[in-house]
């Protein structure tokens, strides 16, 4: 008997052990690459605010990418300048989407990080400090953008959750060279300028308009949205109100678009990114609804003579909203609730986002700077500073059209068959009613 | 005796808990969240909303749902007679004594060790381009121009053109197993068949399928299995957002829990929950009829 027990006890502190090595590996951040050289003994002299420990931040990019190579230099430039060491994880896009919150619900230590505007104020809301004292003590909206930070208190429900940096704004890219080429010396501001102009470009031997798969849905969404307004067009994508009248418009809108082969031969089969890459870089299509990063993603194909001009989707007849209203937003960064380092966080975010390595981003990326002082933007986007100026209602992503998971693949389908030219406007209404939810 | 036991409690002990803390807890938990409704998937059990049977008959109710556990059906079962016909005729081919066996083995199974990103970036941006594409080029040359039109990525062609793209990376990894079946088979048995008169289509029918049995049921299990977990081609043929013709109950799943494309919309962490119990289900459904319909414990070779 005694055996036994004696056998029991060994066998459960055999197991403890091996489970307790397992918890003390989840303690520490298992992923400690990218985090910049530690200078042990300077970390320690000069120990930071709070509870002296390191500051921990998670970043959704990579490390090799331009945005991750920008943050690592303003967190190396940080740690030299205060002592304050860094733990900065570069988890990448899906990394950050699928880890974080998990690891925040486990109570890792994890100051800071950064996602898209949307994401962070409603997904993660729960886990971020409101920084409103924070930024009024370093007077940090002197130089901020006014209208994204406004969005951001907006989307943070009333008061400031997040820095935001990296803008983009959702709008019409096109190619200046064909625009030229097609006697087009205005940009469109109504559909019916739009159609005009699409004429024009069809007469020059080019294709009006491309578009991927990945972003199609894009513009049934901003149509929707410019004629019912986006709350409207969530409510009816939520709702599956497909008998209101503004769907079967937009409708006909695109096909009668379709119709006058506005749209390229291959628009039912383009998968992200051959419309972008094959097309618009190489100069066979004038137009492509996409946001302000295109630019960046396509400049190695398109050359250094491409061109880039960039204007608001257009207002349609009827409509409500105008060529103010667009999909505008940033990546922002945001300091977890429970962080004891507040302080050097928000210091680091003013690193990030304001100055030098504001700049330094921006020109990396080809991305819009987020201090105000940088005013000069890199050439490639030079032409979307009007555009994002002129901003004033701000859309989520694709105007309200993705809001309903269980219907973005069917919109997607049947818009993609719609400027296609396989189905017509009425066969595209009776596709998403017979889909029903 | 009494030691026996004391030794066997001593070892076996871990191992029971191991299992019951990375298996069977997760199972249980899994399977108790399915009757939840739960925003994060770390939610606190405080916060889980009792809703019954409610994720099984939304699931049920969700067309996009039917149509992806429609989508993995058909990649199952049209996938898998294409990549176990194959599998079979190749690795049927690999052990018949052919030269440069190595090399042609090495040859179809290589698909296995290149990145599905770059095996799909291939398929995509390249064999299936309306411009430039292989297909194009190659029914173009031969003057077969209705086919050379085909757009392979449109909705109409979408699902054919990922499985193949699938299939073509999959018929490697089949073909081991099935040739290592063939290869354990003595060679007594096809030298006695050919002493008797038997050709190599009769050695086939009658020595290799009946001794394939049980590499048949571990091949079509094994293909069930990856089957259900099919997430990774769904997601590099439609990018950003999902597409009714490549979407899986995986893909559905992730889109519950970690929310759909760029789009910030409702995550319930239950349904993605009731979806791994199904598919479970499936799995374990597929292996019952496996084992009821190809028994191989009567052949002893």
């Amino acid at each position: 008997m005694k055996k036994k027990i004696m056998a029991l006890v060994m066998a459960s502190a055999m197991a403890v052990s091996l489970t307790a090595c397992g918890n003390g590996a989840s303690d520490t951040p298992a992923d400690t690459t990218a985090a910049p050289a530690e200078d042990g003994s300077k970390a320690a002299e000069a120990a930071p605010a709070g509870d002296g420990s390191e500051l921990v931040y998670w970043s959704m990019w990579e490390a090799t990418e331009p945005q991750g190579q920008a943050i690592q230099a303003a967190v190396d430039k940080f740690t030299a300048d205060t002592g304050i060491s860094v733990n900065l994880q570069f988890k990448g896009r899906t990394g950050i989407r699928e880890g974080l919150q998990p690891a925040l619900d486990a109570g890792t230590n994890i100051d800071m990080f950064d996602e898209d505007i949307d994401r962070v104020n409603t997904t993660w809301g729960q886990y971020l400090m409101d920084l409103e004292d924070l930024v009024k003590g370093a007077d940090y909206e002197a130089t901020a953008n006014a209208g994204l930070m406004a969005a951001c208190r907006e989307v943070g429900g009333g008061t400031l959750k997040s820095i935001p940096y990296q803008p983009n704004v959702f709008a019409f890219f096109y190619n200046q060279a064909i625009f030229d080429e097609a006697g087009i010396t205005a940009v469109p501001t109504t559909w019916e300028e739009l159609d005009a102009a699409c004429a024009k470009i069809k007469e020059a031997g080019y294709t009006p308009i491309t578009c991927d798969d990945a972003y199609i849905t894009c513009m049934f969404g901003y149509h929707m949205s410019r004629l019912v307004g986006e709350p409207k067009t969530e409510e009816i994508v939520k709702g599956g109100q497909w008998d209101d009248p503004s769907v079967l418009a937009t409708a006909q809108a695109y096909a009668d678009f379709a119709s006058k082969g506005y749209f390229s031969e291959t628009i039912a089969s383009n998968v992200w990114p051959a419309g972008q890459n094959q097309e618009l870089a190489m100069g066979t299509a004038g137009m492509y609804l996409n946001g302000s990063w295109l630019p960046n993603e396509v400049k190695d194909m398109a050359g250094d003579d491409f061109v880039w001009g960039c204007f608001s989707y257009p207002e349609v007849e009827g409509g409500t909203d105008g060529t103010d209203a667009a999909n505008y937003g940033a990546q922002v960064l945001a300091i977890n609730k429970d962080s004891k380092n507040a302080d050097a966080a928000f210091k680091l975010i003013c690193y990030i986002t304001q100055g030098e390595f504001d700049k330094m981003l921006s020109e990396m990326s080809v991305g819009i700077p987020a201090d105000s002082n940088n005013s000069e933007w890199p050439q490639l986007i030079a032409c979307v500073k009007p555009v994002m100026d002129s901003m004033n209602t701000r859309y989520p992503w694709a105007a309200g059209a993705e809001a309903n998971a269980d219907l973005t693949p069917i919109i997607k389908e049947n818009f993609l068959k719609l400027c296609g030219g396989s189905i017509d406007a009425q066969g595209f209404v009776d596709a998403l009613k017979k889909a029903g939810n | 005796m009494k030691r026996n036991k004391g030794m066997i409690i001593l070892f076996l002990t871990p191992a029971v808990f191991m299992f019951s803390v990375i298996f069977l807890y997760p199972i249980i938990r899994t399977v108790i969240m399915s009757f939840f409704k739960i925003d994060g998937i770390t939610d606190p059990v405080a916060r889980w909303q009792f809703t019954g049977l409610a994720n099984f008959t939304k699931l049920a109710n969700t067309s996009l749902f039917r149509i992806s556990m429609w989508n993995l059906l058909r990649i199952w079962f049209f996938g898998g007679i294409i990549v176990m016909s194959l599998a079979l005729l190749f690795a049927v081919i690999i052990t018949s004594g052919i030269r440069f066996k190595s090399f042609f083995r090495a040859v179809i199974y290589l698909p296995n060790i290149v990145s599905a990103v770059a095996l799909a970036t291939m398929w995509l941006q390249y064999v299936y381009s309306p411009k430039f594409g292989l297909l194009k080029t190659v029914f173009t040359n031969l003057g077969l121009t209705d086919l050379a039109k085909i757009q392979w990525l449109d909705n109409d062609h979408k699902f054919a053109s990922l499985l193949l793209a699938y299939c073509f990376g999959m018929v490697g990894y089949h073909m081991l197993i099935f040739a290592s079946g063939i290869e354990r088979i003595s060679s007594d048995y096809f030298e006695a068949a050919t002493l008797d008169g038997a050709n190599k289509l009769n050695q086939f029918r009658y020595i290799t399928v009946p001794l394939l049995k049980g590499v048949f049921k571990t091949n079509i299990t094994m293909w069930s299995v990856t089957s259900v977990g099919f997430f990774v081609w769904s997601q590099l043929f439609s990018t950003v957002t999902a597409d009714t013709q490549t979407i899986t109950p995986m893909v559905y799943m992730y889109m519950q829990i970690f929310g759909a494309g760029n789009s910030i919309t409702e995550r319930n962490s239950g349904l993605g929950a009731a979806i791994g119990v199904l598919l479970s289900v499936c799995v374990v459904a597929v292996f019952w009829i496996c084992n009821h319909l190809m028994k191989d414990d009567d052949l002893e070779f």
